[in-house]
């Protein structure tokens, strides 16, 4: 027997079984776009997913230092926490922990009284060192971050949040402007670049940064410190800077060795690792959803085929009486599950390109089509093929052919 | 030509429940023999079809086919030996369907000879008066047109032994005697040929006739062929042929 003439015969009889050959394809068309779009979107997710973790905890080389036993509930502020974290314990990190390279302090209160004129909010007040937009990855889009000098010289000075500044000047430019918090004025330096929204859904553009130092003295007349980030020269080595900090911390708090901690140090990359498996599992779920996909797009084949072999009984009698051998039949019959299958995972790729992109369109995802993932899906679309096709390929061999052609 | 010799045949049905189809049948057929086999049906028949026709192997026995043994043989070697020794002719006509005539006795050349000879089968097709229908579907032939293209598919690779299994059973009688000539022809020319028939007229075609009953030859017989209309339905052939 030779492969051309049964390639030939193959296409024939796809051609003069037209419906059941499109309705197989469409087996395997749905099981490898969905496969391969299930994919991307799991993909494009995790990666969106990464994306938003960033923009909350910042860059991932630092360490955060909050007062307090255990976790704080919700966001830290100067009502919720103990008095514990003072500006001199930084001074003392920094002095003698050497795998730290610089610490953001942060001094924050929620729901301050903030008015600009007749407009007046009720918002969010971060007194922050300078260096806390760096550590944060945070940048203005108008005006400027204030320096080091204007902290140390008690300036009062704001930057705006996106919010902030759009609720207080709906309609003219904020910078130079004076706003009042609480009874203090300000002057506003610059305005924060939108970060869009939280992990609880609230905005992360509805507060005003100052300088801390300001904070501290002239409005909250607190001593003690809400958070702390603490960025690291080697973020490789991030446990053994928490175990410096730690142990200093507790020396300098006077704790005793049976006592807990008064202040809590959590590591953004450990939470980095927790999302990223969050993320994995989100994509291993929608793996395995599409390979259940095409795994009904395998038993439409096989069904179709069973069917198509029962109603060729005829055809394979005469085929094994004019001298195709059980091995001819088979051939035959497994050529044809290929080549709709192979056909099918063609137009299943096409279908997932467009469909991926829709979809990106519509969750406002970025595109990744997964080229591995394409790779995937055309291997399996002729495993499928083999796969389902192998055991009507077998029954069409085994046909009797006197008792077919009786028939 | 055929020698079988001893063959049994028994198949399973269930476990410890066997069918012996074919209990020891022994018999000869010599090159160009016209031979009639009948029998009630459960009497072995299509078991033995299926044994000549190398569609299937004896349990027990040996059957030569044309001085080969092949009561051993694999599934490839018999289809080999379909291919390229045996014609098979079938009580309803079996073409395939949506294929043309030409291309339906073209289709063993696919498994014999590996290389499609379009001549061949259109000559073929002439020599059973239908050159005119080689582009016709098998589905816009009449019965008698359909068997004469099944005769032109068993004789495409030039096999020495012709199965005939009922062939004209589902044919009107003027059809079947133009089948029965033309078989008449090709045993003349050389061939054997194998006829399995409930039909006496038919029969009557055959030198020789062969009843089988319960799995064992009942009747062995032979006699000079009456063949009271085979010498017109050939002068028939030959003239539709011609014009």
């Amino acid at each position: 027997m030779q492969i051309a003439p049964e390639v030939a015969l193959a296409f024939r009889s796809m051609a003069r079984h037209r419906l059941r050959t499109f309705l197989m394809m469409a087996g395997v068309i749905v099981g490898i776009a969905s496969l391969t779009v299930l994919n991307s979107i799991g993909e494009a997710t995790k990666a969106a997913t990464m994306k938003r973790f960033k923009n909350m905890v910042g860059t991932f080389d630092t360490i955060l230092i909050r007062p307090g036993a255990g976790r704080t509930r919700g966001m830290v502020s100067l009502t919720n926490v103990p008095a514990t974290l003072k500006f001199d314990d930084v001074e003392a990190i920094l002095s003698s922990v050497p795998d730290v390279k610089q610490i953001a302090e942060l001094q924050n209160a929620f729901d301050m009284d903030v008015k600009y004129r007749d407009r007046a909010i009720s918002t969010a007040v971060f007194g922050i060192s300078p260096n806390w937009l760096e550590l944060r990855g945070d940048e203005v889009s108008q005006g400027s971050i204030f320096s080091v000098e204007e902290e140390k010289a008690l300036a009062r000075v704001a930057i705006l949040g996106a919010d902030a500044e759009a609720h207080l000047f709906p309609s003219e430019s904020s910078i130079g402007k004076t706003i009042r918090i609480g009874e203090v004025p300000f002057q506003v330096e610059g305005v924060l670049k939108a970060r869009g929204a939280g992990p609880g859904g609230g905005s992360l553009d509805d507060l005003i940064l100052i300088p801390v130092s300001t904070a501290s003295k002239r409005l909250f007349n607190r001593d003690f410190l809400t958070m702390l980030i603490v960025q690291l020269r080697d973020p490789n080595r991030s446990d053994a800077a928490v175990q410096g900090l730690t142990s200093l911390l507790r020396e300098r708090h006077h704790l005793p060795p049976s006592a807990l901690d008064d202040f809590t140090v959590s590591n953004p990359r450990a939470v980095m690792a927790q999302v990223t498996k969050m993320g994995s599992t989100l994509s291993k779920t929608l793996e395995g959803v599409a390979v259940l996909a095409m795994l009904i797009g395998g038993v439409v084949i096989m069904a179709l085929m069973l069917i198509g072999v029962s109603e060729r009984r005829r055809e394979i009698g005469i085929r094994r009486c004019v001298g195709a051998s059980r091995v001819d039949i088979l051939l035959q019959f497994l050529l044809e599950a290929l080549t709709i299958s192979c056909a099918g995972g063609i137009v299943g790729v096409i279908v997932a390109l467009a469909g991926t992109s829709i979809a990106a369109r519509l969750q406002n995802l970025p595109v990744v089509l997964v080229w591995g993932v394409v790779g995937v899906s055309a291997a399996l679309s002729l495993a499928l093929g083999v796969l389902f096709g192998i055991y009507p390929a077998w029954k069409a061999a085994h046909i009797d052919p006197i008792a077919a052609l009786r028939a | 030509m055929i020698d079988i010799s001893h063959v049994c045949k028994s198949y399973s049905r269930g476990e410890e429940c066997f069918v012996h189809a074919l209990q020891g049948i022994s018999f000869h057929v010599a090159a160009s023999e016209f031979l009639a086999i009948r029998g009630p049906s459960g009497s072995g028949k299509s078991t033995l079809l299926n044994i000549l026709g190398c569609l299937d192997v004896p349990t027990s026995g040996t059957y030569r086919l044309a001085g080969e043994d092949v009561s051993h043989c694999t599934d490839r070697e018999l289809s080999r030996v379909r291919a390229r020794r045996i014609g098979f002719i079938f009580q309803s006509f079996n073409l395939l369907p949506g294929t043309t005539a030409r291309e339906n006795v073209e289709l063993p050349m696919i498994y014999g000879a590996g290389r499609v000879d379009r001549n061949k089968a259109l000559s073929l097709l002439g020599r059973v008066g239908l050159k005119d229908r080689a582009s016709h579907f098998a589905n816009e032939l009449s019965g008698g047109q359909q068997q004469r293209v099944a005769i032109a598919r068993a004789l495409v690779n030039d096999p020495p032994l012709i199965l005939a299994d009922e062939p004209t059973g589902n044919l009107d009688s003027t059809a079947s005697q133009e089948v029965m000539a033309i078989l008449k022809q090709l045993q003349e020319e050389g061939r054997t040929i194998i006829l399995v028939t409930h039909d006496d007229a038919v029969a009557a075609y055959a030198a020789r006739e062969i009843a089988l009953r319960d799995g064992v030859i009942s009747t062995d017989v032979r006699r000079p062929a009456n063949l009271p209309n085979v010498e017109r339905a050939a002068r028939e052939m030959n003239h539709a042929d011609r014009a």
